[in-house]
Formats: structure tokens, sequence, C-alpha cells
């Protein structure tokens, strides 16, 4: 009883490791030219996005999620490469691996980003010390660069691991959160984006300190619902668990053309391939969908979205016409297309009900040994004569194994 | 108009009736009960516009008249009465006042030529059904029927009538219900779909009754004539599936096994499987029938054996529980065979005993796609 009374008075202790420049620590890896040079990992493509940039191009004023082409301008002499998510992945797998052999309970927030419990562990092994043991130990297995913060929750140890960049360790004392934040300048705060934060400067707040002072109910007024859970953050509130398994609510598919297009047969294809990987997708997860949505941005940013409810299914002569209506209903200006997407939400776990008279046992059949082929020798490895110009959106992961989704690291715009 | 009359009799006549009469109605008029009073003979109706039922009571009266009262009121009122004979007397002031035993209460009413009129049925064939078989064919089909919007014909139950037999079936797509009586017929080939609601109500008034039906019909109406009461009900117009054609013709895979024991446990099971698709999967080799389910979001898990008598291969089926469940609950016989082919063919559940002579139920369930 005395045992669990303490550990409900215990302060909790969370570690949050994340990989330096991880794509382009990768590349660095494979290639010890590119050390110490400016270089970017990112689409190449007339559209492409900065998915990583390395030290060296910061200080051109790089930062990822920065169109390629800007980059390219600001920092001419860097070395660009086109990212390759597979080779990232299994970086990505040997560091959770030596996570996973290490420490009770963490999270995989995404490839470079991970959140670790050691609440309980101080008294026997030291937070601090078996942090760093443990971030030494990454370095000297992976031999990639990474960076923790340690405190008491979640958001102090991310915006703590920020501050500790590149290759370096900090940590928070009991007590010290509000004090750490105060002098930082807003952006650091998860969650305050360009939009929030020009919201907040206008109104003359630049420091965490002066969200600290503020009463909650006038960062309400101004924020709105947000308001209250970016007060909490400011002052080192926060109380989300370390959960070890990602959930996915939906799975989407969406692709950004090189050269806008108007070519309407090209964006059906390219909507069936979605939405047929994505059916083959939710039938490896064992998994059923209730809720459609078509996704299409106009050349002019205009961005579009329609979704309709239907009886949970995985099949994909009930999905893929779905998505080909929403398509016909959404599409409507005869202008050019920069950007489609389909997306799958409201999942639950099942099997496609038959229907004694819409279904027949060929067409069931016919599915039966698509599906049976694409498992043995890969998703892409059967399809439909016209998704044979759009194999890019083909993908044969099953998204339901518990891991963060991947991000491209070929992104475009 | 003025009418004298007993005030249960006259509830448990209303009660039935209200059964039709909507909670939101586009008409205010169909909140309203017609009474249509001739001499010694009343006349009540209620209608949604789609169903029209009436009842004939006998009251004390020398009057003639047609007004319309509010049907909640009227009712809520009648609930409270001791058995006593009511007086209802027509005022000029456009209400109507019943006077009891306790006191007097009056109503507003409405005129009764507002009340929309009932469909005059034209050239009807007609068949006579026993009241009792009636109502079980319907509770034996209707909770197979479906709820789709989309699909109207699905909705509703179909009536098969020739000169053999009497065919009554209902399906959802999902599962069919397909009932045969081969000791009634018919005049003459007829087929009609009967909308849900109707059913419902004729269910309840029907069951156990030992009066005749007549039943009449033609393309478009239908009309149900017993005791004192006529329901008069527009039909679902379309064109209803084929069903016979999805009825798998072989099946070498047969399972009998107790109706009881295989419900429980399917119930208890399916507890256990995901609380949006309800899907269990049945293991049979052998004489062993294997249920289990599976809630991966959750971590819920369950598995039960049962001892069964099964001839045929070895085979592994997913259904929704839900549908085995309803089957099997409608059921009443103590054992009940499912006959099988192949894992994404339709499952035919029948029972083995406890039929009357002439009576046939046929089961179909379809099941679901599993992957492995």
């Amino acid at each position: 009883m005395e045992i669990f009374h303490s550990f409900v008075k215990m302060k909790k202790s969370i570690l949050h490791l994340d990989l330096d420049t991880f794509f382009v620590s990768v590349e660095r890896l494979l290639n010890s030219e590119l050390l110490k040079k400016p270089v970017l990992v990112g689409g190449t493509g007339s559209r492409g996005v900065v998915a990583a940039c390395s030290y060296e191009t910061r200080k051109y004023g790089v930062r990822s999620g920065m169109a390629m082409k800007i980059a390219k301008q600001l920092c001419p002499q860097a070395i660009i490469i086109r990212g390759n998510a597979g080779t990232y992945m299994k970086y990505s797998n040997l560091i959770t691996d030596i996570i996973r052999d290490s420490v009770p309970l963490f999270e995989k927030t995404s490839v470079d980003e991970f959140y670790v419990d050691l609440t309980g562990m101080d008294r026997f092994f030291g937070n601090y010390k078996f942090a760093s043991e443990l971030r030494k130990r990454i370095i000297k297995e992976s031999g990639l660069p990474i960076s923790f913060g340690l405190s008491q929750n979640k958001i102090v140890s991310k915006v703590a691991t920020g501050e500790a960049k590149p290759n370096n360790q900090l940590k928070i004392d009991y007590g010290f959160e509000k004090a750490f934040l105060a002098p930082l300048p807003i952006r650091k705060i998860p969650m305050i984006g360009k939009a929030s934060a020009q919201t907040l400067i206008h109104l003359g707040i630049d420091r965490v300190k002066l969200i600290q002072e503020m009463p909650v109910e006038m960062l309400t007024s101004v924020m709105g619902k947000n308001g209250q859970i970016i007060w909490n953050r400011a002052n080192g509130i926060d109380n989300t668990p370390v959960v070890p398994y990602c959930e996915r609510k939906s799975i989407s598919n969406e692709r950004t053309f090189n050269l806008d297009t108007i070519d309407v047969q090209k964006l059906r294809d390219t909507l069936t391939a979605m939405a047929d990987t994505l059916c083959y997708q939710l039938r490896l997860g064992n998994k059923m969908t209730g809720c459609v949505s078509v996704k299409i941005r106009y050349s002019d940013f205009q961005t579009y979205n329609k979704q309709i409810r239907i009886p949970y299914t995985s099949a994909d002569h009930i999905l893929v016409p779905t998505v080909m209506e929403l398509f016909n209903k959404l599409y409507e200006r005869r202008i050019l297309v920069r950007l489609i997407g389909v997306k799958f939400s409201h999942l639950v776990g099942g099997h496609y009900q038959i229907n004694l008279f819409d279904d027949n046992e060929k067409t069931l059949n016919l599915y039966k040994s698509l599906d049976h082929i694409r498992n043995r020798f890969g998703a892409g490895s059967v399809m439909k004569a016209s998704m044979l110009d759009v194999r890019t959106v083909i993908s044969g992961r099953n998204p339901f194994d518990g891991e963060p989704p991947i991000l491209l690291a070929h992104r475009n715009q | 108009m003025k009418f004298i009359v007993s005030s249960s009799y006259l509830l448990k006549q209303l009660q039935v009736l209200g059964g039709i009469i909507n909670n939101n109605n586009t008409l205010p008029i169909l909140d309203n009960f017609l009474f249509n009073l001739d001499g010694k003979s009343l006349t009540v109706s209620a209608s949604d516009l789609e169903t029209t039922i009436s009842s004939k009571l006998e009251v004390e009266s020398t009057e003639k008249g047609m007004v319309c009262i509010p049907a909640r009121l009227l009712l809520e009122t009648l609930k409270t009465f001791p058995e006593q004979p009511l007086t209802f007397t027509v005022e000029d002031n456009n209400t109507i006042e019943i006077s009891s035993n306790h006191g007097k209460y009056a109503l507003a009413y409405a005129s009764g030529e507002e009340f929309p009129n009932a469909v005059e049925l034209k050239d009807p064939s007609s068949t006579v059904v026993q009241g009792d078989v009636l109502a079980t064919a319907i509770s034996k089909t209707i909770f197979a029927s479906g709820n789709d919007d989309l699909r109207p014909v699905m909705s509703g139950v179909f009536f098969q009538f020739s000169t053999d037999n009497l065919v009554f079936v209902a399906t959802d797509a999902h599962k069919l219900v397909k009932y045969t009586r081969d000791d009634i017929s018919a005049s003459q080939t007829a087929e009609f779909i009967m909308p849900k609601k109707p059913l419902t109500l004729l269910k309840s008034i029907l069951a156990g009754s030992e009066e005749d039906v007549t039943i009449e019909y033609n393309d478009s109406n239908a009309k149900f004539s017993f005791d004192n009461t006529e329901m008069i009900c527009r039909l679902i117009d379309g064109k209803y599936p084929n069903y016979e054609a999805v009825i798998p013709k072989e099946n070498p895979n047969k399972l009998v096994i107790d109706r009881n024991q295989f419900l429980n446990s399917v119930r208890r099971v399916s507890i256990f499987s995901s609380k949006t698709t309800h899907q269990i999967r049945l293991k049979i080799a052998g004489a062993e029938l294997n249920i289990s389910a599976e809630d991966i979001d959750y971590s819920n898990k369950a598995e039960e054996r049962l001892t069964c008598d099964y001839q045929g291969d070895d085979m592994q089926i997913g259904f929704n529980s839900r549908f085995l469940t309803e089957m099997l609950n409608n059921l009443t016989s103590d054992e009940v065979s499912l006959e099988m082919s192949l894992p994404n063919r339709a499952g035919i559940l029948t029972p083995v005993d406890g039929l009357d002579e002439g009576e046939t139920v046929t089961m179909l369930v379809m099941p679901v796609m599993l992957n492995n």
C-alpha cells in the first residue's frame, strides 16, 4: 500500500529522443564525402520540398519544409539528394530496436523521434545517467547523431531536445520547467505555428514568459479552444501519457503532380490506383472503412474536400466507384489540378460482408486471388492496366502495424 | 352527434389503431382518430397516408355524424379510467365533451371531412388465411427485411401467392428468410411487397387469433379484413430481387447442432467481437465446431468449442454474429441444421424439428470474406 502511495506521488520522468537531421545523417553515414558539407534531402522535382537539411545549410536560412527551389537559391552550393524512404526506415528500425531493448515503455512518434517513460527508474539507475548511456549506445551502434531532452513531461522534454541540438543533451530539473521555457521565443512551443505565432506577435507576445504571466481566459479569448492547451504548454503542464502503440484513425494517399494537369483520365487513373492500394492495405490490416473522402487542390491552391459515409466495407468494387463518384461531384472547376488525394477514415476491424444479390462468386474469387498474388510477390506485382502509368502511389505496407505513418523523403508541395 | 360507449372497450380498440399514427406528422389531421357514427355502429379510423386502419364498434346511439378527435389526448384520458360508460357529445362550439362518472372533459375536434379517405381497391383478388398463420408468417420473416432507403423493395416482406402454396420472403441482401405454407393456397397467382409498418401491427393484433383474415389485393394496394377491423395499405412499388437464384443448390457440408447451445455460444463469443462489425469465425473439423471472435482494438478474444454432428470437409467461415443470433432466436426447434458449401457462399439454416405440417422455413446467411 505504501509503495503504491509513493508511486502516485512520484513525479513522472519523460525522455524525448530526436535524431539530428536524420535523413542527412543517414546519407552521410553511407557516403562520408558528404561530411561537413551542406546537404539537402528532399524532393528533387520542380515541386520538391526539403525534408531534411544539414546544419551547414541552416545559416543560409534553409529550413525543412521549405520548397527545394527556394532552398537552392539560398544555398546554391548545397548537395541535393533525393531521399530513399526504404533506407531511412531501415535505420529508424535499427534505432527502435536499440530503444526497445533498453527501456520499459516507449512511443515512436515518427521515423526519427521517440518518447521514453523513465518514471520510477531514477532511484535504481539515475535517469540522466541512464539516458546519457542510452544516447551513447545509439550513437555507437548506429553511427547517427541523436539528441535528447529529459524532464517531467513530453512537451518540456521536446522543447529541451530542440534546445540541446545538435548532437547534445539537456535535462530540466523538477520545478524548473517554467523558468526554462520563459526566455524562449513562442515559436519553440509545439503547436504554435506560423499562424498562431503571427496572432500572438500582433498582441506583442514574443516570449513564452508573457504567456506564462497571462491569465488563461485572455488566451482562450484570442486563440479559442487551443488557448488553454497553449497556455498549459507554456507553463510546462502536460499530462499526455507515453503510448507505445500508434493506432491509425485513417489511411490516405495523395499526390502532387510535377506539372499541373487537366488530363481527367490521368486524374481518374491516379485516383483508381490510390483507392485500389488503400483497399488492399485495408484488407491487409483486416480493417474496413466507413467514410471515404477525396481531395483536390487546383493550381490556384484552392483546396476542396468531399466525403461520404458508407456501410463498412473493404471491397474494391464498392470503394473505387465511390471514390470516382466523389471525384465527379468535386471536380467542377475546369482548371488545372495540382494535387489529388483519397482518404479512408472511420476504420473498424473486420471483413467484408458479402452481399446476396450484388456480389458474385467470380469477382470475389478474383479479388481473393489478386490479394494472394500481392501478398506473395508484392503490392505492385499485379494491377489494373489503367494503373500502369501511376505505379508510384502503390504501396504494400500494412499501415496497421502500430508504427507511425511513413514520411516520404522526396515530398512534393 | 352523441353516443355512449364502454371506456375499456373503446380503449382496447383505439390502442390497436393508435399504432399506425406517426409521432411527427406533416399533415396535422393525421394526429386524429376519425369517428364515423351511424346509428349503433361507430367506425374509428387512423391513418398515416400509406396505411389506413379502421374498426367497427358497437355503441349506444341513434344519431349520425363524423368528427376527428386528437388521438394522443384521447388515449391518455382513456387509459386513466376504470371500466365505466362514457358519453361523447359534440357541442356547437367545436368541442366534443366526454362525460364520465368523475366529471367532464372537453376536446377540440376537427371536421370529419378533412380526414383523408381510404383508398378503394379496384378489381381485387383475394385469399383467406387464418390469423395465427399470417402472424407466424410475418414474425418468421419480418426481422430479415432491410432498412435501406435506397432499396425500398427490400424494406418489406414479399408475398408470393400461388395455387399451390403461399410463400413469404424477406431479405436485406445479407440474410434472407423464406417461409412457405404448402397447406394453404390462393385462388390465383399474385405477388406483392408489403411494407414493414402495417405488418408489425398485423402481427401484434393477429398473434394467436383463430379468426380468418381475408386478404384482398391489386397492383398497388392490399386490404386485410378480420373481426370488425379493416386495414388498407399501399404496397411497395418495384421488382423484388430474384431470391431463388441466390439460394445455393448444392451444399455438401452439413452441420446439425442443438439450437439453444449454438445460440448461447454465439451470443457469448460475440460479446468479444468488434462492437461495430460483430464478426465471428466458425471452424468446423470432424465433430467439433469452434466459434471464435476477436476485437483487436481492445485485445478482447473468445473461443468456444461445441460438439456437433457434421458431414463434409473441414472448413472455416466468418459470419456477422448479429445475423446468426437473430435467426437462431427466431426459430423454435430443438435442433438446427446449417448447410454450407464454400466460405464465400451463403449458409442455409433450417430447423430440424418442430414444424407444422406444410410449413417450411429456409434461412440464408451470407458470410464475410475471411482473408486467409
